[in-house]
């Protein structure tokens, strides 16, 4: 049996701790629930296990350090993991011992022009609408999204998924992105 | 005005972590200047969030926790890198990368390559093209993405201007001209091998040495 899903709530709470009283029990749910679905996340992606334990453990030593800075108004705990574990996987793609002084203008160049209140409102309902329009994608949709996240060739692995020819894979592709964009920004 | 962006694929693939590094550049800069492309990024890192969320949980090491407790006591966190801006004429993230110098070749053509200290491999260059002159189209291996930073060009599909980014496909042959009106600047990078092709490809190629 495994424990109920936290919350986005519960999690945000947990983090806070972290971020203000570097409480180690809230790092333990965080790290319960993360760590695991980090792994699985990277082993999907095409690492091995051991590497994949090496990103997710490496990803909930940023998320100690960097609690702080998490900010509530720009993205769910989930999304802010994410983009945390997505970094590292492509340092370690890249053999990158340390990111360069362009990688760290380029990954907060997003977060920072959104600062607007408009958007700020927008970014709390985000994940939510992003999660219920998922659960509606063809299942076309759906392999196309995943392969996109998870393989390396996607465009030749889509075109097996999906028996397409090559030469027409990449605008069924695209077709099928901007759809998948129009329905996760639908209500917005 | 933008018109032109880069597809919901190529964001969804810069949001997951895997686009290059060098259309990577190309697309950042993009978005420094794209409210709708920053918009698309954010979508889809929230379907990375979300995909997070339901990836079934993995056995990890019985002392998984304990060792990560031991790095949070242990481990010195790493020098953040200082922002800086090396050139403070060219958006972001795109003015914190080196430059090389510019080259004169042919006439009505200069170029001048970015060095991406997180992947030497990738070849990205800027193009300055004179008022009139052809672009030469680099590609044929993958997709070809142009950033444009300063003034215009035009091809059979529409016409290209500042802040505008294009993806081409490699099976698409085109002959963008730049504008009348003045020099064109653009960033440009494809995925997989750089080769320019045409007559400045042609000429150029054995020089930029790939
Ligand atoms: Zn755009």
């Amino acid at each position: 049996m495994s424990a109920p899903a936290p919350s986005a709530d519960d999690m945000k709470q947990w983090l806070k701790a972290v971020a203000e009283h570097e409480d180690r029990g809230a790092f333990g749910r965080l790290f319960q629930y993360f760590a695991p679905r980090i792994a699985s996340f990277m082993e999907r992606g095409g690492l091995n296990a051991a590497e994949a334990e090496e990103i997710s453990q490496e990803t909930m030593v940023v998320v100690w350090r960097k609690a702080a800075l998490y900010d509530p108004a720009q993205a769910g705990v989930s999304t802010w993991v994410f983009t945390i574990a997505r970094n590292l996987r492509v340092d370690l793609a890249r053999k990158a011992s340390r990111t360069s002084a362009g990688v760290a203008a380029m990954r907060e160049l997003p977060m920072r022009l959104e600062a607007s209140v408009e958007d700020m409102a927008l970014a709390s309902e985000r994940d939510a609408r992003v999660r219920s329009a998922m659960a509606t994608l063809s299942p076309e949709q759906a392999t196309v999204l995943r392969l996109s996240f998870f393989a390396e060739k996607p465009h030749a692995e889509i075109a097996k998924e999906l028996s397409l020819p090559l030469g027409t894979v990449k605008s069924r592709t695209r077709l099928a992105m901007a759809k998948i964009r129009a329905i996760l920004e639908r209500d917005q | 005005m933008i018109t032109h962006h880069p597809s919901d694929f190529t964001l969804a693939r810069l949001a997951a972590g895997t686009l290059g590094a060098g259309p990577q550049l190309v697309v950042a800069t993009h978005l420094s200047g794209c409210p709708r492309c920053r918009r698309g990024l954010r979508s889809f890192w929230a379907v990375g969030g979300a995909m997070l969320d339901e990836a079934a949980p993995t056995r990890l090491s019985p002392d998984a926790f304990a060792q990560a407790l031991r790095r949070l006591d242990e481990t010195d966190p790493p020098a953040e890198p200082a922002a800086r801006v090396l050139h403070p004429d060219l958006p972001p993230p795109l003015n914190a990368y080196e430059i090389g110098r510019w080259r004169f070749v042919p006439p009505g053509f200069r170029w001048r390559r970015l060095t991406l200290p997180e992947s030497p491999d990738a070849n990205v260059i800027m193009l300055k093209i004179a008022a009139g002159q052809p672009v030469p189209h680099h590609g044929h291996s993958g997709t070809e993405y142009t950033q444009v930073l300063t003034g215009s060009f035009t091809d059979s599909l529409g016409r290209y201007r500042a802040g505008d980014c294009i993806e081409m496909d490699e099976e698409v042959n085109h002959q963008p001209v730049v504008d009348q009106d003045g020099e064109c600047v653009c960033l440009a990078a494809v995925e997989g091998r750089l080769r320019l092709s045409g007559w400045i490809g042609r000429l150029i190629q054995p020089l930029i040495g790939i």
